[in-house]
C-alpha cells in the first residue's frame, strides 16, 4: 500500500515540475497597495514674453496657473528661487536633470506675445522624469482685457494632461454679495471667476435675491427675489443681464428653483398654504406638475446629471433628511440615517456623489455621501457652513461660511472632496449662497 | 437492459469481498519491545526516592583535608575489561551528609599494548575543472577492514591472497613461454571503517560557480554574418557524444525531459528573497502619489517594464493591463504608476546584481484599492 502512495506521489510531483518551473520563470511580479497622498511638484517659470508689451502678462500669466494648479491641492509649485535652469527661449531644448535636481516632476513652459491688443499664450508640459513631453504645444489668443481667462484656460489643460480629468479654472460662479450690517444688510446678485477675479453685479441693491443657480450650459441663473414682496422665481440672461419672473402665481411662494440637466425643465418648491411641495414646470410652455404631495415640507430638489432623479430634504419623518425620487415624482427613498438635520442636497457633475448641509449639536456641516446614502464623509465644521455647490468636475465643492456674533460676515470657501484642502475665495464683500457654472 | 447494472453489482460484490477476506484491512502487529527490568523491594524504593537534606553551612569555611588519593585509588582495569554488573544499591547514608567527601580519584589511562597499523599515504586527488577540494585526507572507503589497506582491484581481477598480473598467451613466436595465469588480487579494504558521516571530507568546499551564458551575437552582427558571402559558414561543432557512465549529464538530461525544456528558460540562480523584493517594492511605493479622489483611484494598473544591470529602467514601460474606470483614468493611473517607477530609480534601483536574471524584467500591478476615500 505504502508503496502506491509513494508512486502516486511521485507522479504527482513529476507533472507538476513544469508548472513550478513556469511558475518561476518569466517577469519579476510586484503588487503594490500602498502610496503616498501629497501634492505633485512641478516648476512654471515666468513665460518668456516674444514681445516688449508682454514683459508683465507673461509673469502675472504664470502666477495665475500657479495658483490655480496649487489651489487645487494636488499640486505643489517648486519655488522660482530653486530653479536652476531658466527658460529663456519658448524653443530651446529643456536641460531635465535641473529639474530633476529640484525635484520637479511637470514642467510648464510658455511664451506670450502682444500685437495690436490682442494676446497669444503658448505653453508646453514636460514630464520631467521621462524626459518626454506631455500632449503637445498649445496656444490661445484672445484681448489683453481676457489674460488670466486665458491663463486658466492654461491651467486646465496642464490640470487635465497630469490628472486624466478635466479642470474647473476657466469657469464662473454666480452668488449673492453682501455688503452692510448684518441687521440691515444689502444683498446683490453677482458672478466672478472661480478665484473670485471679475466680480459683475446682475442685480441691483434694491430687493433681497436668494439662491441663485446657473444653469448647465452658464447662460441662464435662477434666483428668487422678493422683488414683489413675496418670494418669485425669476430667470436671468447671463449675457444680456435680462431677468423675467418665471412663475407669477399670485399668493403663493416659490422658491429654491433649479434648472434640469438639459436647461428645459426648472424644478422648485411651492407653498400653499402650509404644506410645501416640489414642482417642476416646462420653460418653453409654462406647464407645472407637482412631483411630490406629502402633507409635509420638502424643497431643495437637484437633479442627477443624467436627469433621472431627484435628491431633495423632507422633514416628512420629523426632522430634515434626504431623499430620493424619480425625476417624475413617485416614491421617494430616504438615504440619510446619521444624527442631526440634513439640507441643501446637490448631485455631483460626476453623479457618484451628494453633497449637503448638516446640523448637529449646535454647529454646521458640509459633507458627502454616495447617492445610496453610504460612505458619508463631513469635510467643513463650523459655525455656519452651508450652500455647497460642486465644481464642474465634481472634485471641490464650494459653500458659504459665516462667522459668529453682531459683526459676522460670511463669505465662499472652497474644499476637495478629501477634505484635505481648504481656501477661501477672496470677493470683494460678503458672499453667500454660491454656483458654480460650467466649464466655459 | 440491465447488463450494466448486473456487471457493476457483481464488480462491487467482487471488491467488497476482497476488501473483507483479502486481508486489506489486516496490519502486522507491531514489534514488540523487550525491555530488562529489574525488581526493587519498597525499603529499596524508598531509599531511592527519599529527598537528601540540604547540607548545613557553618559560619567559618572548614578546611577540607588534603585527599589520600593512594588509599582511595581504585586499582586500574585490567587490559581486558570485564563487563561490570551494576553494583547493588547500597543503603542510604544517614539523613546528615558527610562533612568530608571522599574525593575521586581519576580514573587511571589504561595501557593499550597494540598500536594500530598506519594508514596508508592518501592518494593524491586528480585535478578536476572546479570543485576545491578539502585538504584533509580520508581513507578510501571499502567494505572491508584490514591492517594493511589495499585499493580496489581491477574489475578483472579475482580475489585472492597474492597480486599476481595477468598474463596472456602472446601471438609473437618469440615471446617467453609464461604460463597463462589470470589476474588476482586482494580484496579492497580499510584500514578503518568510514562513515557516512566522514563522507562530506570529499565534498567541495565551495560551491562550483555557474556558468555563465554564452553571449548572443547581435542581430546586426548576425545579418553581417549572413549577409558577407566570403565568409564561409563555420562547421558545426561535433557534439561530444554523451557517456552514458556520465552521471551530471544523466541528471542533465532526466532533468531536462522532466521539464519539457522548461529549465532552459528559467532564469539561473537563486531566487530574490523576500527582503529583496520587498525593498524593490518600498522604494516604488514611496513615490507612487496616489490622488484618492480621482477616478484613476478607481482603477488597478500592471505596468510592464525592463531593468538594466544597474537598475534602471531600460526602454519603454508598458501599461499590460488595467482594471476598473475608464479609459482616461486608466491611463491617467498608468501615468501615476510611471512617474513612481521613473522617479524613485535614482541611479537604479537596489536588487541583488548576481540575480540579474530574476528582475531584468518586472511586472508591476498599483491597486489603490486600499487608499481611496472611504
Amino acid at each position: 500500500m505504502k508503496q502506491i502512495v509513494a508512486a502516486l506521489a511521485a507522479l504527482l510531483l513529476f507533472c507538476a515540475a513544469p508548472g513550478i518551473a513556469l511558475a518561476q520563470s518569466g517577469p519579476l511580479r510586484i503588487e503594490i497597495t500602498e502610496g503616498v497622498v501629497e501634492p505633485m511638484p512641478y516648476a512654471v517659470p515666468d513665460f518668456v514674453a516674444e514681445t516688449a508689451e508682454a514683459q508683465q502678462l507673461g509673469q502675472q500669466i504664470s502666477r495665475v496657473i500657479a495658483d490655480d494648479l496649487s489651489g487645487t491641492g494636488l499640486f505643489r509649485e517648486v519655488p522660482r528661487e530653486a530653479h536652476i535652469s531658466q527658460v529663456t527661449s519658448f524653443g530651446s531644448p529643456i536641460q531635465f536633470a535641473d529639474w530633476k535636481a529640484i525635484n520637479a516632476q511637470a514642467l510648464i513652459t510658455g511664451a506670450v506675445s502682444v500685437s495690436g491688443g490682442q494676446v497669444t499664450v503658448k505653453f508646453r508640459v514636460w514630464d520631467v522624469f521621462a524626459g518626454t513631453e506631455l500632449g503637445q504645444g498649445m496656444q490661445f489668443a484672445g484681448t489683453t482685457e481676457g489674460w488670466r481667462r486665458m491663463a486658466h484656460k492654461v491651467a486646465d489643460q496642464v490640470y487635465s494632461r497630469i490628472t486624466g480629468e478635466s479642470g474647473y479654472f476657466d469657469s464662473r460662479v454666480v452668488f449673492v454679495s453682501e455688503s452692510g450690517p448684518k441687521d440691515n444688510r444689502v444683498k446683490r446678485l453677482a458672478v466672478m471667476d472661480y478665484d473670485g477675479a471679475n466680480v459683475q453685479f446682475l442685480t441691483g441693491s434694491n430687493s433681497l435675491v436668494l439662491a441663485p443657480r446657473f444653469s448647465d450650459d452658464g447662460q441662464r441663473v435662477l434666483y428668487t427675489s422678493y422683488e414683489t414682496g413675496m418670494p418669485r422665481v425669476h430667470v436671468l440672461e447671463v449675457g444680456t443681464v435680462q431677468s423675467r419672473i418665471l412663475q407669477g402665481q399670485d399668493g403663493v411662494m416659490s422658491f429654491a428653483p433649479r434648472f434640469a440637466p438639459d436647461g428645459q425643465t426648472v424644478v422648485y418648491s411651492l407653498t400653499q398654504g402650509s404644506n410645501t411641495d416640489i414642482w417642476a414646470m416646462d420653460i418653453a410652455s409654462g406647464t407645472t406638475r407637482q412631483l411630490t404631495s406629502a402633507p409635509s415640507i420638502e424643497t431643495a430638489p437637484s437633479y442627477s446629471p443624467d436627469g433621472s432623479q431627484i435628491v431633495f430634504e423632507s422633514d416628512r419623518s420629523g426632522t430634515q433628511q434626504l431623499y430620493v425620487m424619480p425625476a417624475s415624482g413617485g416614491e421617494a427613498r430616504r438615504i440619510s440615517f446619521g444624527e442631526g438635520r440634513y439640507s441643501a442636497p446637490v448631485w455631483s457633475p460626476r453623479g457618484d456623489m451628494i453633497a449637503f448641509t448638516k446640523q448637529n449639536a449646535g454647529r454646521f456641516f458640509i459633507g458627502v455621501m454616495r447617492t445610496d446614502g453610504s460612505e458619508e464623509r463631513l469635510l467643513t465644521a463650523s459655525f455656519l457652513d452651508e450652500g455647497p455647490t460642486w465644481a464642474p468636475n465634481g472634485r471641490v465643492i464650494m459653500f458659504a461660511r459665516e462667522t459668529q456674533g453682531a459683526q459676522g460676515a460670511s463669505s465662499l470657501y472652497t474644499v476637495d472632496i478629501s477634505g484635505r484642502k481648504l481656501t477661501r475665495v477672496r470677493t470683494p464683500e460678503g458672499a453667500s449662497d454660491p454656483s458654480w457654472g460650467p466649464l466655459q | 437492459m440491465h447488463t450494466g447494472h448486473y456487471i457493476s453489482g457483481g464488480a462491487h460484490g467482487a471488491l467488497i469481498l476482497w476488501l473483507l477476506l483479502g486481508g486489506v484491512f489486516d496490519s502486522a502487529p507491531p514489534e514488540m519491545q523487550v525491555a530488562d527490568v529489574s525488581i526493587l523491594s519498597e525499603a529499596e524504593f524508598a531509599a531511592l526516592t527519599q529527598p537528601r537534606a540540604a547540607p548545613v553551612l557553618g559560619a567559618e569555611p572548614e578546611v577540607l583535608p588534603e585527599p589520600e588519593p593512594e588509599e582511595a585509588a581504585p586499582e586500574a582495569p585490567a587490559e581486558e575489561s570485564q563487563p561490570q554488573t551494576p553494583p547493588e544499591p547500597e543503603e542510604p547514608a544517614a539523613s546528615e551528609p558527610d562533612a568530608t567527601p571522599e574525593p575521586i580519584a581519576p580514573v587511571a589511562e589504561p595501557e593499550v599494548a597494540e598500536t594500530p597499523p598506519q594508514p596508508p599515504a592518501p592518494e593524491p586527488v586528480p585535478q578536476v575543472e572546479a570543485p576545491e577540494i578539502a585538504a584533509r585526507p580520508t581513507p578510501r572507503p571499502a567494505p572491508r577492514v584490514a591492517p594493511q589497506a589495499v585499493p580496489e582491484p581491477e574489475p578483472e581481477a579475482e580475489i585472492a591472497p597474492e597480486v599476481q598480473e595477468t598474463v596472456e598467451r602472446s601471438e609473437t613466436p618469440d615471446s617467453t613461454a609464461d604460463e597463462e595465469q589470470e589476474a588476482t588480487a586482494p580484496e579492497a579494504a580499510a584500514t578503518e571503517i568510514v562513515t557516512e558521516a566522514e563522507e562530506p571530507a570529499r565534498a567541495p568546499a565551495a560551491s562550483v560557480r555557474p556558468r555563465t551564458r554564452p553571449i548572443r551575437p547581435a542581430p546586426s552582427e548576425v545579418a553581417e554574418q549572413e549577409a558577407s558571402p566570403a565568409s564561409e559558414p563555420a562547421p558545426a561543432p561535433e557534439r561530444p557524444p554523451v557517456q552514458s557512465s556520465d552521471t551530471a549529464s544523466a541528471i542533465a538530461g532526466a532533468l531536462e525531459e522532466a521539464l519539457g525544456g522548461a529549465a532552459n528558460g528559467a532564469p539561473e540562480g537563486p531566487p530574490l528573497t523576500d527582503g529583496e523584493t520587498n525593498g524593490f517594492r518600498i522604494a516604488v511605493q514611496e513615490c507612487w502619489q496616489v490622488d484618492v479622489g480621482s477616478q484613476a483611484a478607481n482603477v488597478t494598473v500592471t505596468v510592464g517594464f525592463d531593468l538594466d544591470r544597474s537598475g534602471r529602467v531600460t526602454g519603454a514601460l508598458k501599461m499590460l493591463a488595467s482594471e476598473g474606470g475608464s479609459g482616461a483614468a486608466a491611463e491617467a493611473a498608468f501615468q501615476s504608476a510611471r512617474r513612481a517607477i521613473l522617479r524613485c530609480q535614482g541611479n537604479g534601483y537596489d536588487l541583488p546584481k548576481d540575480k540579474y536574471d530574476h528582475w531584468k524584467s518586472v511586472e508591476m500591478t498599483f491597486n489603490p484599492e486600499n487608499m481611496r476615500i472611504r
